[in-house]
């Protein structure tokens, strides 16, 4: 094969791909050339010299990490010359070295130790002053100890190639070279840990657990990443009933070894002191009391029963988080839908997640990506729509940074950020073009992409001969509004004429677009903008929507939803239900069921009289003005399955403990569509048991048993119920879009809801609020749950308003100052602090701290999908008066 | 007395030349760039100084003209030229005296270099500490666009042309020309891994091609008055035209010298540079910069040229010719040269990283009363260990002081272990042994 060359390494032929690098096609051979600065992941850069080989007709040895294979080459690795090479470059770093390799974290998995092992005698022959750098104070998470650099580099060529964060940099010169951050403050970054992973030295290690360990000691668990949708892969490294530390590895996972600061540091939640570790039970006092599961669950069965018989199943509902598996939410709707009897059911994914799954459903028969995290990475162009990636899927963050950077896609980005440099990473500042998008308006945006396809005259030929009503109707409404007044029309136009003219594309959509008023509409008006350009069933072209939690896409998939039946398949589809009727011996409930909002007030009414809460807590995660507490209250039974005895837990009657993800085996789907395995890395905490185990315990009480010996036989169910579980595994091929679907929508699926999609969206009522406020992910939290990480917690205790400086100096502030906001629902008094990136007149506050502003937010149901929309709000903003600061 | 012609330093040694744009045009500047542009094509100029045989002044002696060949021809996109005026080789100051006394000269050879590569953005890379050079340079461009010899339409030809200056901050690496591309950039000046080279992947990844100052100065005498003149001066064919050498050290006119290549060392210290200072008997003498290896009186004869120079076990380098007499401490002048290399050592690779400090104290030591026996064997099996296996030329660089002195001074070492005292030094020295810099 012409591309293909042919070298001999030690001996040994091997055929390789042009452009292949000796130490890499060594490998292939099963020899190791030692090397610290060469990493498969980053530029190569040469500078250790450790990798110095011998090539014939070349005089001097080459360094095999930066020589390329060509045809006929000759390449020895263990000569006597070459091994002297090693061991001189050798002698060089031990000479400063402190060797204090005994109380060294890296010990034991420590490259210059197997090096040294290998080639160098016991003594070295420096008798001259070690160079001894003063302990320097670098990060509460991050240790650095520059007296065990070996100045490879790669933490620094890491952090700008990968993480294009360029927290890192090197300084000094000759044998006092350091790696540094920026001075007079500790080191400020992403925190994604990822120069503690690449460093192949004790150099940068992790002070969570610094001294805890001897890598020997610790009991590995592969298992997957319990916060964003992205799906990494993690190895839990535990020890005594501990999580020591949480790494990925290179080659490993969707992920390929990348994480990020919730990943690599927010682990220590799952053994807080505040986890619940015995059931709890109201007693007459109204206080909740430590019971055990004997005590426990035959009462609430008994309970239920009573609940049931005396109004019926419907009188009980059910909640669940996409933080479970895949076999806690299938079993959670079987049981709700079985052994209760009820459809009144709802999971994480109505917060926002629905509105894709529904959309991608009705045009295209999946609600799976058809394109996976390779086809982004090899995508020319990229299109991020209020996906706030870095914040809140950071891997999936880096696949964009890695089609831009090393294979320079072009970047469009419609996001409410601005670009500008900061301690953390930017997506915008990759962006070839970028429109600033205000809070909320980003449905606008896409009408106005639509709108450019007809203006451009890029609508495909094909479809135009074979749905020309489609073509023309939808032209008629997208043309007939106006460009959104907030942007550059110029740049929108430009941006759709690159996208449509491009070889492969892919756009991703996120939580501002999704948890936004109309996420429902935009989204589907995303799958006509690539249906009229004619990309929608090209392979490596898609709409991939990303999940804020882990396990959405599994969620939706489960059937965890009141419309849902596991697949999804819609549960009013008599094909569906006769389907699943036989893998169940029984059909599901046929009533309609109610979804998170209608349930509450379903509560409040009276109506719903028991609701059993899992991971869920929706006193927190609703906004104060809705007043769910109330209703709660009203319930007769409130069960709560928890990690932590959380706002609504404390409502609760019973409340039962329930294991982490560490604790538990299983799966989660993530955004992308791969089933992954979760896999058990220590003893269930205290007396807490998987939400699963607890439930089918339930249904055996309750004489409606399901019984599984373990997660595994739940899954098989799955598999059985669920074609697209037949097969597993870490790269899936991605899901095809379906003819027949799009044959349905293109002939008038389409024209249902024509009108609503395209009328002109007005910009949020602003009742002389002029402040536009989001709440949302940041990088360092998620959810209430991270903020029991203390890891997390060093890098952020608290929430804060952040602005724009240039609005924070219009108003006096200064960094921590506090302000009064007020909304038309309520205010609140928060610090603020200002980022660059945050849009002039735009503000933003973590998700996880939402509680310092829930009287400020008010909820809007989607009339379609029944999604609360809660997290965007108009305010004023002041400065609170002096003395008004805590 | 400097018998020869000078051909560079002609202009400023007139009476009354202050390099201005005026008295380069009546010295006869600008009319090689008013004889090729547009006359004469690219690729003939890149044939014309090819043919004339010159080589680079920086230090490698890459031969010009091949060096612009190398640019692809079909290259899309932008394409560069930089002069390297970050001229820091310690013993070496003639790249200074030709920006400071005649920098039109330096630019008129630019802009024919970028006609012949076909580019239309030029730097100059100029060393930091040189505030007056870069002064006179940023006059000298405005004059050059004043007078339309830089700009989008040079001389009416259609060739467009600007120059920018980047001034450097005080590394000696950036001269290596691939750290001066990384400095250039705005990153760290660290060499990069070769290959790719310049030619293909230069500045911003692009083909580019860096010059020395006096390279680029010879480039319009050559197009002025053809290769066969330049040819017919120095020792052709494989040194052809003149060098600007700089004396320092134990002489008694130190200075800068230009005179045709190849002749004797002898004659440029003992006759054009005076002789030795006092008359006392000379000991060593570096040929070509610090990097260059140490040469003794017995190589007096040598010629300076390229070949011969490098066939004496030294190199011609970046001129700078650095004479020491009788009574100089040979592990004294390695110890000082040392010094200036661990403190420039740009610490990307491992064995010039820390072999920098090693040799240094090594050699502290035996300076200062406390070598020993073996350290000389270390010295030199250090030395091999560094020797061709660093990312750039700065790891052969600076061990050539240690292994010249050693090859021709042995003796000298051994008595300093010997007696546990410098032998030139009236007392011990006080402890003087630090870490770092």
């Amino acid at each position: 094969m012409a591309d293909m060359v042919n070298v001999l390494i030690d001996g040994k032929p091997i055929a390789v791909e042009k452009g292949t690098l000796v130490i890499e096609a060594a490998r292939r051979l099963g020899i190791m050339v030692p090397h610290f600065c060469y990493h498969p992941k980053l530029t190569y850069d040469a500078n250790c010299r450790m990798c110095l080989v011998e090539i014939e007709k070349i005089p001097k040895l080459q360094t095999s990490c930066s020589t390329v294979c060509t045809e006929g080459m000759v390449v020895r690795t263990n000569t006597p010359v070459v091994n002297e090479a090693h061991q001189s470059v050798l002698e060089f770093i031990l000479a400063n070295h402190p060797l204090d390799c005994p109380i060294c974290d890296q010990g034991g998995r420590c490259d210059l130790q197997d090096f040294s092992h290998q080639y160098t005698p016991t003594t070295s022959v420096f008798s001259d002053t070690k160079r001894v750098y003063q302990k320097e104070f670098f990060s509460p998470l991050i240790e650095k100890e520059m007296n065990r650099c070996v100045s490879c580099l790669r933490c620094v060529r890491y952090c700008d190639e990968v993480m294009d964060v360029k927290a890192l940099g090197n300084a000094g010169r000759s044998t006092m070279t350091e790696i540094v951050h920026f001075a007079g403050h500790q080191l400020d970054c992403e925190f994604c840990g990822g120069c503690v992973q690449i460093c192949p030295v004790g150099a940068i290690t992790s002070r969570l657990s610094m001294y805890e360990f001897r890598p020997w000691m610790m009991k590995r668990a592969d298992t997957t990443c319990g916060y964003c949708g992205d799906g990494c892969a993690l190895i839990l490294q535990t020890r005594d009933q501990k999580v020591v530390e949480v790494m990925s590895a290179y080659g490993e996972g969707r992920n390929n070894g990348d994480l990020c600061a919730r990943g690599f540091f927010g682990y220590q939640y799952v053994t807080h002191q505040d986890r619940l570790t015995s059931p709890l039970i109201r007693q007459t006092d109204d206080q909740l009391h430590p019971a055990t599961w004997d005590e426990a669950l035959p009462a609430l069965a008994e309970r239920l029963t009573q609940l049931k018989l005396a109004h019926g199943a419907e009188a009980i509902g059910g909640l669940i988080s996409a933080r479970c598996t895949n076999e806690d939410l299938y079993f959670f709707q079987k049981f709700m839908r079985l052994t209760i009897g009820s459809n009144h059911l709802d999971s994480t994914p109505r917060y926002g997640h629905v509105n894709a799954a529904r959309a991608l459903r009705r045009v295209q028969g999946t609600n799976r990506w058809t394109v996976s995290y390779e086809d982004l990475v090899q995508a020319d162009v990229l299109l991020l729509i209020g996906t706030q990636v870095t914040a809140a899927n950071p891997i999936v963050g880096l696949k964009v940074k890695e089609a831009v950077k090393k294979r320079g896609a072009t970047l469009l980005t419609l996001e409410t950020l601005t670009p500008s440099i900061d301690t953390t990473s930017n997506i915008t500042n990759l962006s070839a073009k970028h429109l600033t998008i205000q809070v909320g308006r980003h449905g606008a945006a896409v009408q106005g992409l639509v709108k450019a396809v007809f203006d451009e005259n890029l609508v495909d030929a094909g479809l135009s001969a074979r749905a020309g009503e489609l073509v023309s109707r939808v032209r008629a409404a997208a043309t007939a509004l106006p460009y959104p007044s907030d942007v550059d029309e110029a740049t929108l136009r430009a941006m759709v004429r690159t996208f449509a003219g491009a070889r492969r594309g892919v756009i991703l959509i996120g939580q501002d677009l999704l948890q936004a008023a109309g996420g429902y509409e935009a989204t589907v008006n995303l799958m006509d903008f690539l249906l009229l350009i004619g990309k929608l069933t090209q392979p490596g072209w898609g709409l991939a929507p990303l999940t804020e939690e882990n396990n959405e896409q599994g969620a939706v998939e489960m059937g965890a939803m009141a419309e849902y039946l596991p697949g999804p398949t819609d549960i009013t589809d008599p094909t569906a239900r006769s389907v699943l009727a036989g893998v169940w011996k029984e059909e599901p409930p046929v009533s309609k069921g109610l979804r998170l909002l209608e349930m509450i007030e379903a509560a409040r009414s009276g109506r719903l009289k028991a609701l059993i809460v899992i991971g869920e807590n929706p006193v927190r995660s609703l906004p104060a003005s809705l007043k769910a507490a109330e209703a709660l209250e009203k319930l007769e039974l409130l069960v709560v399955q928890e990690l932590f005895l959380t706002e609504t837990a404390r409502l609760a009657d019973v409340v039962l403990p329930a294991c982490s993800y560490a604790e538990k085996n299983g799966t989660f789907t993530n955004s992308e569509g791969s089933v992954q395995k979760v896999r058990q890395g220590l003893d269930p905490i205290g007396d807490s048991r998987p939400d699963w185990e607890i439930l089918s315990s339930l249904s055996v009480l309750m004489g409606y048993p399901l019984e599984y010996g373990d997660a595994k036989e739940i899954l098989k169910e799955i598999r059985a119920a669920i074609p697209s579980y037949r097969i597993l595994g870490a790269t899936p091929e991605p899901a095809r879009v379906d003819s027949r679907t799009v044959e349905q929508y293109v002939s008038g699926g389409f024209a249902d809801d024509l009108a609503t999609r395209y009328r002109a969206t007005p910009s949020p009522k602003s009742n002389g609020h002029a402040w536009h406020l989001r709440v949302g992910q940041t990088l360092f939290h998620s959810g209430a749950m991270s903020t029991k990480a203390k890891g997390l917690l060093e890098i952020q205790k608290e929430g804060k308003l952040i602005m724009n400086p240039v609005d924070g100096e219009r108003l006096g502030l200064a960094e921590g100052d506090r302000v009064r906001v007020r909304s038309t629902a309520g205010e609140a008094s928060v610090p603020v602090t200002m980022l660059g990136r945050i849009p002039a007149g735009t503000l933003f506050y973590p998700e996880s701290f939402r509680e310092d502003l829930a009287s400020l937010l008010a909820v809007t149901p989607d009339p379609v999908t029944g999604v609360p929309y809660g997290k965007q709000v108009t305010v004023t903003v002041e400065k609170a008066g002096s003395g008004g600061g805590k | 007395m400097n018998k020869y012609e000078p051909i560079l330093l002609k202009n400023m040694m007139q009476p009354g030349y202050t390099g201005s744009l005026a008295d380069y045009e009546r010295a006869g500047g600008y009319q090689a760039l008013r004889k090729a542009l547009g006359k004469i094509a690219p690729a003939d100029i890149i044939e014309v100084v090819k043919k004339s045989g010159l080589r680079g002044r920086g230090g490698a002696g890459f031969p010009t003209g091949v060096k612009w060949s190398f640019i692809p021809k079909d290259h899309q996109g932008p394409r560069y030229l930089i002069c390297n005026a970050d001229e820091s080789e310690p013993g070496t100051f003639k790249d200074r005296q030709l920006m400071e006394r005649d920098p039109h000269q330096m630019i008129e050879g630019m802009i024919l270099a970028a006609y012949a590569i076909s580019t239309h953005v030029a730097y100059i890379y100029i060393r930091g500490e040189f505030v007056l050079g870069a002064k006179i340079l940023e006059n000298a461009l405005a004059e050059a666009y004043r007078a339309g010899y830089l700009g989008p339409n040079i001389l009416g030809s259609g060739f467009a042309l600007d120059i920018y200056m980047h001034r450097g901050a005080g590394a000696y690496i950036c001269g290596e020309e691939t750290a001066l591309l990384e400095s250039m950039e705005g990153k760290r000046g660290l060499p990069r891994s070769k290959p790719p080279f310049p030619a293909t992947h230069g500045l911003f990844q692009q083909p580019t091609v860096v010059n020395n100052v006096e390279t680029l100065a010879n480039v319009p005498y050559i197009v002025n008055r053809g290769p066969e003149w330049f040819t017919a001066i120095g020792r052709p064919p494989k040194s052809t035209g003149t060098r600007i050498f700089c004396l320092s050290g134990h002489v008694k006119r130190p200075g800068n010298y230009e005179v045709p290549m190849g002749i004797t060392f002898r004659e440029m210290i003992y006759e054009i540079a005076g002789g030795m200072r006092g008359d006392k008997p000379l000991k060593a003498f570096i040929p070509g910069g610090a990097s260059a290896a140490f040469l003794t009186p017995e190589h007096l004869d040598v010629k300076m040229d390229f070949d011969s120079v490098a066939q004496a076990g030294s190199m011609l380098g970046s001129g700078g010719v650095t004479v020491m007499e009788e009574g100089t401490c040979m592990v004294w002048a390695a110890e000082n040269l040392l010094q200036f290399f661990n403190h420039e050592s740009c610490g990307k690779c491992t064995p010039c990283r820390e072999g920098s400090l090693w040799l240094l104290q090594i050699l502290r030591r035996i300076e200062h009363g406390r070598g020993r026996q073996e350290d000389l064997d270390l010295l030199l099996r250090l030395c091999g260990n560094i020797a061709g296996r660093t990312v750039c030329a700065f790891g052969d660089a600076e061990i050539a002081p240690i292994t010249s002195t050693l090859q021709h001074f042995r003796d000298e070492y051994e008595t300093h272990i010997r007696e546990q005292r410098c032998p030139f030094r009236p007392q011990p020295a006080a402890e003087l042994i630090t870490v770092g810099h």
